[in-house]
């Protein structure tokens, strides 16, 4: 039969029963919609919500430890340190892996002046992360790329230091350029690290004068604070305060020089809170997980009066006191091994704790070394791995557990929260699946009265020239249309039940912590699934009355008639 | 006129079981029809018309004996083939005109073009408009059979079974559902086909009238033809 005159037939069939041809579509619709509602849900809860939070092809292990008296204690394990990472790096599956440190010294930070109009006051913590490890994470929630591009710099401004160019611009060889934020996240920054003969420099520096220095070491600029840090509560973020220091016969040795600066975005860091005398040095690069915007916005702004902030990229840049020893509730470390920095935020990564701040690692394990004791950094918290792909998880999870890891509270909570996530998914799915079992059975039926009131059309049509095949292939020609259009409808109708859910959701969850943008993450080929699976079950559905109208004996039922 | 025969029957046999039992609905039957030969077939109800009907038109080939049809034996064809026999060489007249009422009077007389006629679309609709237009219902096109006479309907219904030009036309009680001055005109109807196209005529019927006009005249009794002859 030609298609077009098939479609003819079709068309006219469906017009002159389209009520019962509506009522098989029900089903195939509800079917449908139910099949695309939840693949999108479910795809859209894994990139969404959890890809969100916890990163994909990335695990966090640490020590494997035992439980006693409902406490984790990790007993008689080899330390985390580089040899581990090394033997974890070579499993298979693993990309690569680096050790992650978390702070062992008690830290307050205090900041925020600048954006809300009074500070913040909190208990800091840190995780000392290798800048190899962010990089990716870090330009991409910065779109370094745009910033990189030549166009963006098209007439570059003239300048001597940050402070003649415009906001977002930095410095750099004479031209005010773009400032890329993550590229100020490295291991060793342009910080003094203080330290005393007993204590431990990072990488290849060694301590001389009370600080850490490396080969090429250029001596930092000395200044003088107006008056010692004391609590902190009066230091400034303002370049202008501390100004360049001079060996003079004072007490102390130092003079300030009149009216200068450290500059170029340098601050004057003292020493320890009970001198005036510091270093002039940049402030250390930290990382915020953006998941704390979103705490800060759903929770904090209210009950601070504060106003909610829009978004991520007005923190690029926002500078923070932090006090390393310091602290509002534990034991402090001695005033003289304390330090006051500043750190300013350089950007986001989801791997950096939710409540803290991560810092370059060697930061970390320098300050866990001058304030806790040189063991407390010599080994890591935990390893980070890449993995090449989501299904060797499992096989680097049984390896890493051979070598006595175990995988972090992150982490175990990432796989329990997927696999939850995974079930929920396929038993949806399933109760669609029944759905459409059911929507089959009912195109069955209505099809078998449809081929038993149409018997003498048949019987005409075979009459007139039709073959057995040519009456079946207009049944399942109907079969289809409905098919096809039940799919659509289906897929339509879910694409639409899931932008109201979501719309919903934005107006009654907005003050909802961590509730993400949307819940749902339909993928291309969603809405052709469930035209497929439409098409699927009806032709099916239509293949016993299609048989039964190809098996009519037109002679017999023209007889009849 | 062609040495082949339109219908040629020999020995032809049909039975059905019924309650088990063989019933023999035609039995050692032999019928020969030239081409363009008009041909009525009369009996009692039970006697067998539709039964050979059926056969001649090559809905039903499960016969004992000969049966062929220009020449092809039609019980060695193959489904396809059967159907594409009838769609060429067969056009079938249904006492209930049996129009599909959901597609236009067009649509209708177009329809054995479908199914492998090998025509396209506007030679279709242009022998349809034509057939129309000499059955008078040519302003009649893409109405819906129901919006007619049952004259009327029965004349679209002939002019469906002439679309492809056959060479046979099998007629069940063409005029069976019509009244006597309708039944008079499509009798004229189908006479005037056999005169200019050359169409064989095969008619079952119960109305002397249309037996009365055709070549010969067979009467069937229990599946036997037991009277053959002019009217």
């Amino acid at each position: 039969m030609r298609l077009r005159r098939l479609f003819g037939l079709v068309a006219s069939n469906l017009r002159a029963s389209w009520v019962r041809a509506a009522l098989a579509m029900v089903g195939i619709v509800v079917g449908t919609g139910l099949l695309t509602f939840f693949v999108g849900l479910g795809q859209g809860l894994r990139e969404k919500v959890l890809e969100r939070i916890f990163p994909v092809n990335q695990l966090e292990l640490e020590a494997k430890a035992v439980q006693i008296f409902g406490t984790e204690q990790v007993l008689g394990q080899e330390p985390l340190d580089d040899a581990r990472v090394s033997q974890v790096a070579q499993l298979p599956g693993v990309v690569r892996a680096f050790g992650k440190q978390k702070s062992s010294f008690p830290a307050r930070l205090w900041g925020g002046k600048e954006l809300l109009g009074y500070n913040l006051f909190t208990e800091a913590f840190f995780d000392g992360m290798p800048a190899a490890v962010l990089k990716s994470e870090l330009e991409s929630f910065e779109d370094v790329a745009a910033k990189r591009n030549p166009m963006a710099t098209a007439k570059p401004q003239r300048c001597e230091e940050d402070l003649d160019c415009r906001a977002g611009m930095g410095c750099a060889d004479g031209l005010c350029t773009p400032i890329v934020w993550a590229d100020r996240f490295v291991a060793i920054p342009d910080v003094v690290l203080p330290c005393a003969a007993e204590d431990r420099c990072p990488l290849a520096m060694q301590c001389k004068d009370g600080r850490c220095v490396g080969d090429d070491d250029v001596p930092p600029q000395r200044c003088l604070l107006p008056a010692p840090a004391g609590n902190g509560r009066e230091l400034q973020f303002d370049a202008e305060v501390g100004a360049l220091a001079q060996p003079c016969a004072e007490p102390g040795g130092w003079c300030a020089k009149p009216n200068t600066t450290c500059g170029s975005g340098r601050y004057c860091a003292g020493d320890n809170p009970e001198t005036k005398l510091g270093y002039c040095e940049q402030p250390l690069p930290a990382v915020l997980n953006p998941l704390l915007l979103e705490v800060f916005n759903s929770d904090m702004a209210r009950s601070l009066g504060a106003a909610p902030i829009g978004s991520l990229a007005v923190l690029f840049g926002v500078r923070f006191h932090i006090a390393m020893g310091d602290s509002y509730f534990s034991k402090d470390a001695e005033r003289t091994r304390q330090q006051y920095k500043q750190a300013v935020v350089v950007g986001f990564s989801r791997k950096a704790p939710e409540l803290g701040v991560a810092l370059p690692l060697e930061l970390v394990r320098h300050f866990n070394a001058r304030l806790k004791g040189v063991a407390s950094a010599a080994a890591y918290d935990a390893l980070l791995l890449d993995t090449a792909s989501n299904e060797l998880v499992p096989q680097v999870i049984g390896d890493a557990e051979k070598l006595g890891l175990q995988l972090s509270r992150k982490s175990r909570a990432a796989r329990t929260f997927g696999t939850v996530v995974l079930v929920t998914s396929l038993a949806l799915v399933l109760l669609a699946a029944v759905v459409l079992v059911v929507a089959a059975i009912q195109i069955a039926q209505t099809f078998a009265m449809l081929v038993h009131d149409r018997r003498r059309e048949i019987a005409v049509l075979r009459a007139i020239g039709a073959a057995r095949w040519d009456v079946a292939v207009l049944v399942l020609g109907e079969a289809a249309v409905i098919g096809i259009l039940g799919g659509l409808l289906g897929g339509g109708l879910a694409l639409a039940l899931a932008a109201g859910v979501d719309a919903a959701a934005a107006r009654f969850l907005a003050d909802v912590p961590l509730v993400p943008q949307g819940f749902f993450a339909f993928p291309d080929w969603s809405v052709p699934l469930a035209v497929a699976v439409a098409l699927l079950c009806t032709v099916l559905g239509a293949l016993g009355p299609a048989r039964r109208a190809m098996a009519l004996d037109p002679a017999a039922v023209l007889a009849q008639s | 006129m062609s040495a082949v025969p339109a219908i040629a029957a020999v020995g032809l046999g049909r039975s059905f079981e019924v309650d088990g039992k063989p019933v023999h609905a035609i039995a050692d039957l032999t019928l020969h029809v030239a081409p363009a030969e008009h041909i009525a077939i009369v009996g009692k109800s039970g006697a067998g018309k539709s039964t050979l009907l059926n056969l001649i038109g090559a809905l039903d080939r499960g016969y004992s004996g000969s049966l062929q049809v220009f020449g092809q034996e039609l019980k060695t064809l193959p489904d396809r083939a059967l159907a594409q026999f009838r769609n060429r060489q067969i056009g079938f007249v249904f006492q209930a005109f049996n129009l599909l009422s959901n597609l236009s009077v067009g649509d209708n007389v177009m329809l054995p073009g479908s199914f492998g006629s090998g025509l396209d679309a506007s030679e279709l609709r242009r022998r349809a408009k034509a057939l129309l237009d000499d059955f008078g219902l040519g302003d009649r096109f893409d109405q819906r059979p129901a919006q007619m006479s049952g004259g009327e309907r029965q004349r679209v219904a002939i002019a469906r079974a002439l679309l492809l030009q056959p060479p046979l036309l099998v007629c069940d009680e063409p005029t069976g559902s019509l009244d006597g001055e309708t039944a008079a005109h499509i009798l004229s109807v189908l006479s005037d086909i056999r005169r200019t196209r050359g169409t064989a005529l095969v008619i079952v019927t119960h109305d002397p009238a249309i037996a009365a006009a055709a070549d010969r005249v067979i009467r069937l009794e229990r599946g036997r033809s037991v009277a053959e002859g002019t009217p």
